[in-house]
């Protein structure tokens, strides 16, 4: 279907959420309030590794308004974590039994009447400890004699991950040139504006609701089960409006697990809310990574083989940490067609906060090393670094040996468009520097890590007598813009407007299931759930239509704002409000209820379609401080058939900045495992006088797998904004950085060091 | 000539691509096998993580190849 | 102690009962019940607190109940007139100046405050005016095409009159 056919999607249409959003309206789990609610705090170890001997909670408990204090004894002493299939991998207990094992590590939860009097009765814990050696680098936390920090594993070697292809070793052997290099990828804090919260109310006929802020409604309500023993069943989780998740509201969090805890042992309604100093230290984190990458290429510029070892610091749990180890390795490859190709990818623990998804996934570290080390091979090779692109581009239907199928990729396409900018931007000032970076990313991850036998994504559609739609989804709001993506889909199958959808979401007692916010999912996942409910819907209206409009088959009736027609003749038509009662009155008077559900099957290890694109970043880099400053960001993507245009482009200047900001200025400092720097002020996300222009180029690609032909968008520009930026900073003023962040200071000395060997080869030069 | 894994049969044209084998499938049985050959299969991947080369995993195609005569023992 | 002080917030007079320490931002957010405005950060960083007091842009958890008494504090939930949203609001749906929409609150009164002194922003004085309010998910380009747009509306709105 051409796209001028579509009435709904593809249109700049506002958000759905919006009114409510721009009123104060909207309510977040952080607004909520019960009656007779209590507030719950969580005590957490000022240790990097210690034991526990003994904690004595009785002073806390004769404070008065403090009800209760809760300490692992009280738990089930179950370990969670999200790759339920691999119990050795599920080793946070949340509330710590024998050990801490970070800074920020909870031990004892409590609930009061009052936030103050639970901040004051925090203080009359008495804990007592007994310190243990700890182990912060992961090149150190492996050597032998280093701390065990969890006692099943071995010298804190956690995961290893291999994937290859080809035969990398025979093929380094016939490559004209080789390179090898090192890099650091830093880690980031989500900086979610709200933070994890938790209402938790616990009734006395054995029930649990819990609303919280959360990435998955779904999981929250499987790993509280796990931890709590009540069934699926028995609790009920509201996910309320969501202030930003970014991948660190996925695994079970210390305030949801808590605050049930909390409510259960007291029948009453229990808050928790982290504070921003907990946010930063007592969270998760994306994962901080060392690369080693050897890179074959033949003198015309064709990429043979690509060796990637990675060592990623764990911290102190595993979380999602393991596919964030997977995710590097596979797109350490991309976006380019290697024949062979290695990874080997090592997770160890270390006495840190732990690192786990942040959105992007591995994908954003693998790609700042891979298009760094891009531009220094065609600066070797003497090859235009977009052409050495073009050259090795991956192209549709392209097949990645036991990892994916690549089918729609108009990568080549996005090359050239930047290319083109690139020479009508024209001669640069001094010290600007234009950098490249070619990425793609996943839409939707196929990993059922959580074990579910439910679809991934599920949705239901049901048609009301006043012809008003009501769609639930289990897909999970968090700021993206599911609700008006799924909105606009359900609307254009149905042929209504968007005015006619009801959306019912974020209750698990009422949506089918959808495993929520993470991979890039939402769009094509839940958007082909809605999509097969909503035709499943719109059949039942068409068998009925058929009686009254009488074409020769049923498919060649269709619907279109809000009138059943003939597909080939829009006039001979009648109305859908007519269409539905009918429907209706044939039904015994049921509603019409359509469903849907998707799951990806047979589409390879990581995800059923890719998205790709191109960054290209202009800098300008003070040579006196090293400060690089943000002068354009232009971006050539392709996403399949655009649903929500201005959705999609908020996505991609927001990611476009958090990548930035990642590549610059958000450095998480740490001493002896405890975050120096956990508030906004000395953790600098970039502000509105820190970003510049963008300009988004859309390239045009369809994906057969997703609805309407589109695919993810929006995340995967967390991706090649670090290797643009390091690219352009070495075009701009020839240094090239190789360990994140991208600091001034950084800059600064590899500017003095440059001056200084360049004086010691001077003199060499003038003799020559 | 194909070499097998020990403990699970699979084949490869050479003992550094069985080793990796080994260590990528790394359930109970293959470390078993490792832990029985009176290395460890820790060990083995840490010096595969911190050395140069292939360090860790030459080890283990060495004993791959000695393995081969049916000689050493088969776990699992 | 406890003491009871006289608030005016969206034009209507309130008794309430504060602690000595209390920000206007608890007092607003618990005692009044209106929660439009966004606690994040608590120490001044995020400018998701941000209200309009005696016609500045505060960030209400810097400041005091005590000393907001007597003064006139506008909050995200008093800027529509009636069912008739405010013309930064309707820009904000237009343009998709959020996401989340947690910082959206802070930043509607940071642009009020901006417009009110300044009908006519260049790009640069619209970002200085937000560069106060965080906001992790937008990356701003929109937020600034969004005051951008309210601004020519409201100049229109004020050469009809
Ligand atoms: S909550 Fe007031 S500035 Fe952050
Ligand atoms: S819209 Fe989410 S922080 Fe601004
Ligand atoms: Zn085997």
């Amino acid at each position: 279907m051409s796209k001028s056919n579509y009435s709904v999607i593809g249109k700049r249409v506002g958000n759905v959420d919006g009114v409510e959003k721009v009123t104060g309206g909207a309510k977040y789990t952080v607004d909520m309030v019960l009656p007779n609610m209590l507030h719950g705090k969580i005590l957490r170890s000022p240790h990097p590794h210690a034991r526990i001997l003994n904690i004595d909670t009785r002073r806390a408990e004769q404070l008065p308004g403090v009800k209760i204090v809760l300490t692992a004894k009280d738990t089930l002493g179950r370990k969670n974590g999200i790759w339920r299939n691999f119990r050795d991998l599920c080793d946070e207990e949340i509330l710590c039994r024998e050990k801490v094992r970070y800074v920020g590590d909870a031990v004892a939860a409590l609930a009061a009447t009052d936030l103050e009097t639970a901040e004051k009765a925090l203080d009359l814990i008495d804990v007592e400890y007994e310190l243990l050696p700890a182990a912060f680098d992961p090149l150190d936390a492996l050597h032998d004699g280093m701390p065990h920090i969890h006692e099943d594993f071995e010298r804190n070697m956690n995961v290893y991950r291999q994937i290859e292809w080809g035969d990398v070793e025979e093929a380094f052997s016939q490559c004209d040139h080789i390179r090898e290099d090192t890099f650091y990828c830093s880690s980031q804090a989500h900086g979610c504006l709200e933070p994890h919260c938790a209402l938790a109310s616990f009734s006395h006929d054995g029930k649990l609701t819990v609303w919280t802020s959360t990435q998955s409604a779904y999981y929250t309500q499987l790993l509280l089960s796990d931890m709590t023993g009540l069934r699926e069943g028995d609790i009920k989780v509201i996910k309320p409006h969501v202030g930003g998740g970014f991948g660190s509201k996925l695994s079970l969090d210390s305030a949801q697990y808590c605050a049930a805890l909390l409510s259960m042992k007291l029948t009453r309604p229990v808050k928790i809310v982290l504070t921003r100093a907990e946010e930063f230290g007592a969270t998760k984190r994306r994962t901080a990574i060392h690369y080693k990458v050897k890179l074959g290429a033949m003198k015309d510029g064709t990429l043979v083989a690509r060796k990637v070892q990675a060592i990623t610091e764990g911290g102190a749990y595993t979380a999602m940490g393991g596919t964030a180890l997977y995710l590097t390795g596979f797109f350490s490859s991309f976006p380019y067609k290697f024949d062979h190709y290695q990874y080997d990818g090592f997770r160890v623990y270390t006495n840190n906060e732990t690192a786990s998804a942040c959105r992007g996934f591995g994908a954003p570290q693998a790609n700042f090393v891979s298009e760094s080390q891009i531009d220094m091979m065609a600066e070797d090779l003497g090859i235009d670094p977009i052409e050495l692109r073009i050259k090795n581009a991956i192209t549709p239907n392209h097949e990645i040996p036991g990892q994916a199928t690549i089918r729609s990729c108009e990568l080549r396409q996005c090359l050239e468009a930047i290319d083109k900018w690139i020479k009508e931007r024209g001669p640069l000032p001094p010290n600007h520097g234009i950098g490249v970076s070619a990425y793609g990313f996943m839409s939707g991850g196929i990993f059922n890590w959580i074990d579910t036998p439910y679809a991934f994504s599920s949705a239901l559609v049901k048609i009301n007598v006043d012809g008003k739609v009501d769609l639930f989804i289990g897909a999970n709001e968090i700021g993206q813009g599911s609700n008006t993506t799924l909105s606009m889909i359900c609307a254009e199958e149905l042929g209504v407007r968007l005015e006619d959808i009801t959306l019912h979401t974020g209750d698990t007692s009422v949506c089918p299931v959808d495993l929520g916010a993470w991979g890039s999912r939402q769009t094509l996942m839940s958007g082909n759930a809605v999509k097969m409910a909503a035709l499943e819907a719109k059949k039942q209206l068409l068998e009925v239509a058929f009686h009254t409009l009488k074409p020769n088959v049923v498919y060649d009736l269709d619907i279109k704002d809000r009138r059943v027609h003939l597909a080939e003749r829009p006039r001979r038509g009648i109305s859908y409000f007519d269409v539905v009662k009918d429907a209706i009155r044939g039904k015994e008077g049921q509603a019409i209820i359509g469903r849907g559900h998707y799951t990806p099957h047979g589409k390879g290890m990581i995800s059923p379609a890719y998205s790709f694109g191109v960054q290209a970043v202009e800098v300008k880099v003070d040579r006196q401080t090293g400060k690089v400053e943000l002068k354009k960001i232009v971006t050539a993507h392709e996403c399949g058939q655009v649903i929500n245009p201005i959705g999609l482009e908020g996505q991609v200047e927001g990611a476009s900045v958090m990548a930035a900001g990642w590549a610059l200025t958000e450095e998480l400092k740490s001493r002896n495992g405890k975050i120096l720097n956990g508030d906004f002020r000395d953790y600098k996300m970039l502000l509105a006088e820190d970003v510049p222009e963008m300009i988004l180029i859309e390239v045009d690609s369809y994906e057969p797998e997703g609805p309407y032909g589109a695919k993810e968008a929006g995340e995967g520009l967390t991706v090649p904004g670090a290797g643009a930026i390091a690219n352009a900073v070495y075009n701009a003023v020839g240094v090239r950085i190789t360990q994140m962040p991208l600091s001034a200071e950084k800059i600064l000395q590899a500017l003095e060091e440059k001056k200084r060997t360049q004086k010691e080869v001077d003199p060499f030069e003038a003799v020559a | 000539m194909y070499l097998k894994c020990p403990v699970c049969k699979k084949e490869w044209n050479a003992s550094l691509k069985v080793a990796r084998h080994i260590f990528g499938n790394g359930d109970k049985a293959h470390r078993a096998w490792v832990n029985s050959q009176g290395v460890s299969f820790t060990d083995l991947l840490i010096r595969q993580a911190t050395g140069s080369g292939n360090q860790g995993f030459m080890v283990l195609a060495k004993i791959v190849e000695s393995s081969q005569d049916g000689t050493s023992g088969v776990a699992g | 102690m406890e003491r009871i002080i006289s608030l005016r917030v969206n034009k209507e007079d309130y008794k309430v009962m504060v602690r000595p320490g209390e920000s206007l931002l608890d007092v607003l957010r618990n005692r009044l019940g209106m929660t439009g405005t966004k606690e994040c950060c608590n120490e001044g960083d995020c400018g998701a607190c941000t209200v309009i007091m005696g016609g500045r842009a505060v960030n209400a958890c810097l400041v005091l109940a005590v000393e907001a008494e007597g003064e006139e504090i506008l909050t995200v939930e008093g800027l529509a007139r009636g069912s008739a949203l405010h013309p930064l609001q309707e820009a904000f749906i237009k343009c998709g100046g959020f996401q989340c929409g947690f910082c959206t609150p802070g930043m509607l009164m940071s642009a009020k405050a901006l417009l009110d002194e300044n009908i006519d922003p260049t790009e640069d004085e619209i970002r200085r005016g937000i560069s106060g309010n965080l906001c992790r998910c937008t990356g701003y380009v929109k937020i600034i095409d969004s005051i951008k747009e309210a601004a020519s509306v409201m100049r229109q709105g004020e050469s009809d009159e």
